[in-house]
């Protein structure tokens, strides 16, 4: 590497530059795609990393993307670079989820090596949620697949595009495995043109600021990274934390499943040490290496300092610890659809080890889950099939100073949009009949736990298919400090005679009639110390709003109300 | 204070003596037959939030001439009547009135809007709190989302429902009304949003919900969604709807009391008010719909960045206006600004903010301004803004009342304002009041009175220079190769610092910078923006079909613009379509071509869409290609007045020079710096730093290592040595 003197200034251009890249890059994703999921939700990720395969930089989209893509560059180098086979213009595709940056099947990496004159300088790349991939289920993640080659059409690291063109071979071959192959291969475009963008614009900063000076730009932001990360582990409390929690099922009657953390931190390091948790089980929920690393990684940035930059160097005091073949490691072909759910755990397991010790930066337990759902069926005016694949947002959980967050999506998605009523009902076949909050049991404190919604689909022609897998259905959001433990997510349909069918934390393919509803709901967080502390003022306030009822008010928070002189509010409550 | 120019009195102006083009074909003609022969001054009004500035051009004369005066809340038309009278203008002469204001942003940013009920939909009352649930503080597991503008107690929902396709699911049960108005009016509440779930496809339930509202109680402020934005996604257009509401009533009553002001003293000529999109509005169409004057103050000063930079060849501008309550940055890229329709108020990198559905130039705005106040958090840190002292009481050197410490009485502590000139030598600052204040900070901080107040400085330079970082760096822009053009009150104060601070090779103070933003107003055009949601499929649809719809576009425009007496030659329309393959969501923009369209201009779009897209993205598609939005822009051109260039006698800086002071530059250390009257400068004249250039709204700083030119028209450049 030259020992070229930059100047800090010029450092900090160089910096904000790659970040503005990685913006842009986010940006021709989100423009271009062809699926809500993607330009709605933004469920994906780009990365810019050094020929060295480290993160350099990582655009906005969903945080527990945060490990994968260096991972994946990786084994991208691994099959390729060493033995030279890579060339510019290359674009190589992966979505293996036992290696090589893979989560499940759906969450597509597409890998692209930049070369400045002739030299291999970085690489860029993205993971994106692809709507469709084939596999057993419309919409390809499914809650009762039993191993991976259900779940949809497997990548194993090859080339997309060699030298700049397409292998038109492939394009026909995924075409004719998915169910929407314009969709799908909108998406795969979409992500080309991100990677394209990320080339142009990095070449330019070779140009501009010569190549030298760029790469020792990059290696000066990794080692601030990991300045900075160690100095905010210097101000975490030093010792071993423990944690252990439950997880419901996975989605094919087995469960529930003990996982644990062990979390020792030291000035040198930060470790998660998993060993004790089950072992892989036969429904879809179990994780893979690269989802524990993210898991460990985001928790990670959570307690030190968010605001560092999300590079390489910021995670060299990280180790995350876990012998294969668990359910946080599982191994091939265990089925992985909806791993997230169970990587959320290992993030949430840290968090609750650390909570009490970090108070100002971890609140109580939220939602945790994803609360994922797929609806799919016959557009009632052309007949085509819909695929509606959205998270849900849900309550977080009360912290030391402050009430938990209404309505927001858990802290494995980020930069993730809900989608709006008026789209899902153009373009696919339900009518909402309702968005709210909901006030169910749960979450009273000194510090109220965030309110979790009620969103009530009604289909409007037969045949639409309804999967959903909402975790912390059995085991609730927790509670801190005498906090109460929230409420939990759950899943119901009410068909069109009344009758009800569930709660349910998970669901496969449920069949819904005409005017049939599914009704989703996710939970309240966990509340934060004692209700009975909470003032008088504000649990009054609270019943007026209507975000709790007067029976939770005599109950919960010992605060004497009487039904009948509570001034009505202007609307009832939703229904649950 | 009377800014008459030009004039031997107040030199500092005479640069300002400029020349008119030649008037545009008929324009005249038809102006003064209608207003009468007296109808000759076109003026701008611009009101921040601490002054309110007046700039007009005398087309008998061809002289410009411009007046300040104290904001007046809460009735700032007092203010803007103030400027008139001070400039000594006959409102009889006005035959062209634009304005623009701070006051809708300044109401919503310091929540100081009307308390607001909302009307919604039977079960979506919960959609303006939850808004799109996204996060972009990525890693932070403490997030806290912004607060709706309307609590929950206060979102009613009504019976109704609407499908996508405009059809009615459920009727609208006007009955539910009365109860929720009278809670409504029980509560306090001075303003009800209406918005209803795909009301952009059928607006009727909105229409009848608002008209009964009117009913129940006739004096409440309505507003619906239909009304502002036709736009699907309802948190967005929900929260545009509420945030009309909420200043609905404060920028209505404000403008019609305008208005009636003008008129009463005899003003005839057609009234205007600066749009956020970089054009004006009639006074009818503005008082409708006011949230669309969100960034009027702003955008005038940009589009006044953008003509400076034009007249001297500088393609490349960051613009900077720092007022009495916020500073705002916007970056113009070879003389364009960038114009964003997903605008947010309060966004930033870890904020959601709350987005405003309407075509904005993209400015960015903090809250730190000269009346921004300096105060200590329970842990002791020292902060500056986002609260200001505004005019009244003003800062503590105002001696109005004001206790509290501000950036302006921190300047005047280090020196960098004369006491002695303060807002040219009009008042005479309450030195006393200023130590008092800066008193309490020192000893809660356990300091001394300069070092406080040098603190305050060097924190508002600090958060100038992060919203600076924001529309330059951060969007991927070398400040290096941009020229900083400071304005407003405050700019030249600190521009110097911000520039040194990011290598911003060269700032430029236009002249007379305390009214640079109505300056810019009064070379901005007449426009209007036309845009229809009609999806078409180009592979299948026939050129008539495309020419149709813009047909129609082109016929209102027409009419619209012929009422404001704008046709032939002066009446522009530029035609442009947002294309998409078919499947994608966003859309690409592309330009028409005017003219009759034939199958050759349809071919001829889609090959601009194919290279757009291309361009933008790297690839194209065979994918069949929609049409989503006709979108017709209409200009209704102004004649612009053009600036003279000035006369040099060959004298040098001393001549200009009005003595020396000691000055605190902070970390550049204390000088004894040269003090020059900046209206005796001249071309070609050169200022070493440190030096101060006052003028009596501004005050110019010049670091140690700095120096200034000034140009032949009378801007003052500052480089470094």
């Amino acid at each position: 590497m030259a020992t070229t003197l930059v100047d800090p200034f010029t450092i900090e251009i160089i910096k904000n530059s790659l970040v503005a890249i990685g913006d842009e890059m986010f940006y021709a994703l989100q423009r271009t795609s062809k699926s809500t999921i993607i330009y709605e939700t933004l469920d994906y990720g780009v990365a810019i990393t050094d020929a060295d395969g480290r993160l350099v930089a990582q655009g906005n989209g969903v945080p527990l993307f945060i490990g994968t893509l260096d991972a994946a560059v990786n084994a991208v180098r691994d099959k390729f670079g060493v033995s030279g086979q890579l060339r510019p213009g290359d674009i190589v595709v992966t979505n293996d989820p036992y290696g090589g940056g893979g989560t499940h099947l759906s969450d597509v990496s597409l890998i692209m090596p930049i070369y400045h004159e002739g030299e291999l300088v970085a690489f860029v790349g993205n993971k994106a949620h692809w709507t469709e991939l084939g596999g057993k289920d419309p919409g390809s993640w499914t809650t009762d697949s039993t191993e991976v080659y259900q779940e949809g059409l497997q990548f194993p690291n090859v080339k997309l595009f060699n030298q700049g063109e397409p292998d038109e071979a492939l394009l026909d071959l995924i075409a004719a495995n998915v169910r929407l192959p314009d969709m799908t291969l909108g998406d795969l475009w979409a992500g080309v043109a991100a990677l394209r963008v990320g080339e142009r614009r990095f070449l330019d900063l070779c140009d501009k600021y010569t190549r030298d000076t760029v790469l020792v730009a990059i290696d000066s932001l990794l080692d601030y990274g990991e300045e900075m990360a160690r100095q905010e582990l210097g101000r975490l409390p030093k010792g071993t934390f423990e944690a252990e929690d439950m997880i419901d099922d996975d989605g094919i009657g087995n469960g529930p499943f003990p996982v644990r953390v062990r979390v020792t931190i030291s000035d040198e390091e930060f470790v998660a040490d998993f060993t004790g948790s089950h072992p892989q089980v036969p429904g879809p929920i179990n994780n893979t290496r690269t989802g524990l690393a993210s898991g460990v990684r985001a928790v990670f940035k959570a307690v030190t300092n968010p605001a560092i930059p999300a590079n390489g160097g910021a995670f060299r005091p990280v180790r995350a610890i876990c012998p294969d073949g668990t359910v946080f490691t599982a191994q091939r072909p265990a089925p992985v659809s909806t791993y997230w759910e169970t990587m959320l755990y290992a993030t949430d397991l840290i968090w609750k080890a650390l909570a009490p010790h970090v108070p100002e930066r971890l609140p109580a337990g939220h939602m945790l889950s994803v609360c994922g759902t797929v609806l799919a069926g016959p557009n009632p005016d052309t007949g085509e099939l819909f695929l509606l694949v959205e998270p849900l947002v849900g309550g977080w959980g009360a912290g030391h100073d402050k009430d938990g967050e209404n309505g927001q999506f858990c802290v494995g998605d980020g930069e993730t949009y809900n989608i709006p009523i008026e789209i899902t009902e153009t373009r696919y076949g339900v009518i909402v009949d309702q968005y709210a909050f909901h006030t169910e049991d749960g979450g009273a404190g000194e510090f109220r736990g965030g309110k979790g919604v009620v969103l009530d689909y009604r289909a409007v022609g037969d045949g639409t298919y309804l999967t959903g897998t909402f975790g912390r259905h059995k085991y609730k959001p927790w509670g801190m400090n005498g906090g109460h433990e929230g409420s939990p997510n759950f899943i119901k349909v009410i068909r069109r005679d009344g009758s009800e069918e569930g709660p349910f934390g998970k669901v496969a393919r449920l069949r819904l009639e005409k005017g049939d509803v599914a009704r989703l709901v996710t939970a309240t967080g966990g509340g934060y110390g004692d209700p009975r502390r909470r003032p008088r003022g504000r649990v009054l306030a609270d019943i007026r709003d209507g975000y709790i009822n007067v029976e939770q008010a005599n109950r919960d928070y010992g605060v004497d109300v009487d039904a009948t002189t509570v001034a009505p509010g202007i609307v009832q409550e939703p229904s649950t | 204070m009377h800014l008459e120019l030009p004039s031997k009195v107040r030199p500092t102006f005479s640069v300002l003596s400029y020349h008119p083009r030649e008037p545009a074909r008929g324009y005249h003609v038809v102006k003064r037959y209608r207003l009468g022969r007296d109808s000759c001054l076109r003026v701008a009004s611009d009101v921040g939030g601490t002054f309110t500035d007046l700039v007009y051009y005398d087309e008998r004369s061809g002289r410009f001439g411009a007046a300040k005066a104290d904001t007046t809340p809460p009735d700032f038309e007092h203010g803007v009547l103030d400027t008139i009278h001070k400039a000594k203008l006959d409102p009889s002469s006005i035959e062209y009135f634009a304005h623009g204001s701070t006051v809708v942003i300044n109401a919503l940013t310091e929540r100081k809007g009307v308390k607001t009920g909302l009307v919604t939909t039977r079960g979506f009352r919960d959609v303006l709190e939850i808004a799109r649930g996204n996060r972009p503080d990525l890693f932070n597991f403490y997030f806290t989302k912004p607060k709706p503008f309307v609590p929950r107690h206060l979102r009613a929902e009504v019976s109704e429902r609407i499908d996508f396709k405009g059809n009615t699911l459920v009727p609208l049960n006007l009955g539910e009304l009365v109860p929720i108005v009278e809670a409504f009016r029980a509560e306090g509440v001075e303003a009800i949003a209406v918005c209803f779930l795909h009301s952009y496809a059928n607006p009727g339930h909105e229409q009848q919900a608002a008209q009964e509202i009117k009913r129940i109680w006739p004096d409440v402020a309505v507003v619906a969604s239909y009304e502002i934005t036709r736009e699907w996604r309802e948190y967005e257009r929900t929260n545009t709807t509420v945030l009309s509401a909420y200043i609905h009533p404060i920028a209505n009553s404000y403008l019609t009391s305008l208005e009636q002001e003008l008129r009463a003293e005899g003003t005839r000529g057609q009234l205007y008010i600066m749009q956020s999109n970089g054009g004006v509005a009639t006074m009818e169409t503005a008082k409708h719909n006011p949230i669309t004057m969100v960034e009027s103050g702003p955008v005038s000063g940009v589009l006044g960045a953008i003509a400076l930079g034009q007249l001297i060849g500088e393609p490349n501008i960051i613009a900077l206006d720092i007022g009495g309550t916020t500073a705002k940055c916007s970056l113009v890229d070879r003389l364009q600004p960038r114009v964003t329709t997903e605008y947010r108020i309060e966004w930033s990198r870890t904020n959601p903010g709350y987005p405003i559905t309407t075509p904005v130039i993209d400015i960015v705005e903090i809250g730190n301004g000269g009346g921004s106040i300096a105060w200590i958090d329970s842990a002791g840190s020292l902060h500056v803004g986002p609260q200001s002292a505004g005019a009244v009481p003003g800062p503590a050197a105002y001696g109005r009342g004001g206790t509290e410490p501000t950036t302006t009485d921190a300047n005047l502590i280090t020196g960098r304002i004369d006491p002695e000139y303060f807002l040219g030598g009009e008042i005479s600052p309450d030195m006393d009041n200023v130590r008092k204040a800066f008193g309490s900070l020192a000893a809660r901080l356990d300091s001394q009175i300069d070092d406080v107040a040098r603190g305050v400085i060097r924190i508002a330079n600090a958060n100038m220079v992060n919203a600076l970082k924001l529309v330059s760096l951060n969007r991927g822009h070398d400040p290096r190769e941009f020229t900083l053009v400071a304005f407003g009150g405050g700019g030249s104060m600190h521009a110097a610092a911000l520039a040194a601070e990011l290598n911003i090779p060269r700032v430029i103070v236009p002249v007379n910078p305390a009214v640079f933003s109505a300056w810019g107003m009064l070379l901005t055009d007449l426009r209007r923006g036309y845009i229809r949601t009609r999806v078409t499929r180009l592979d299948s649809a026939a050129p008539d079909d495309v020419a149709a719809p813009f047909a129609e576009l082109e016929d209102a425009a027409t009419r619209e613009f012929a009422a404001d007496g704008i046709d032939g030659d002066r009446l522009v329309l530029q035609r442009f379509a947002d294309m998409r393959y078919k499947g994608q969501e966003h859309t690409v923009k592309v330009i028409l071509p005017t003219g009759t369209i034939d199958a050759h201009a349809l071919s001829d779009g889609v090959d601009r869409f194919h290279q757009a897209h291309e361009r933008e993205y790297t690839y194209r598609l065979s994918s069949p290609i929609e049409l989503v939005n006709y979108h017709l822009v209409g200009f209704g051109l102004v004649p612009k007045p053009e600036l003279a260039k000035l006369e040099r006698t060959g004298r040098q800086a001393e001549a200009a020079m009005r003595g020396r002071r000691s000055v605190d530059f902070d970390t550049y250390g204390v000088h004894t710096s040269a003090i020059y009257e900046r209206g005796l400068l001249e071309p070609g004249m050169d200022i070493a730093g440190p030096a101060i250039v006052e003028e009596p709204a501004a005050t110019i700083v010049l670091l140690p290592m700095q120096h200034a030119t000034v140009d032949e028209y009378g801007n003052l450049h500052i480089e470094l040595q």
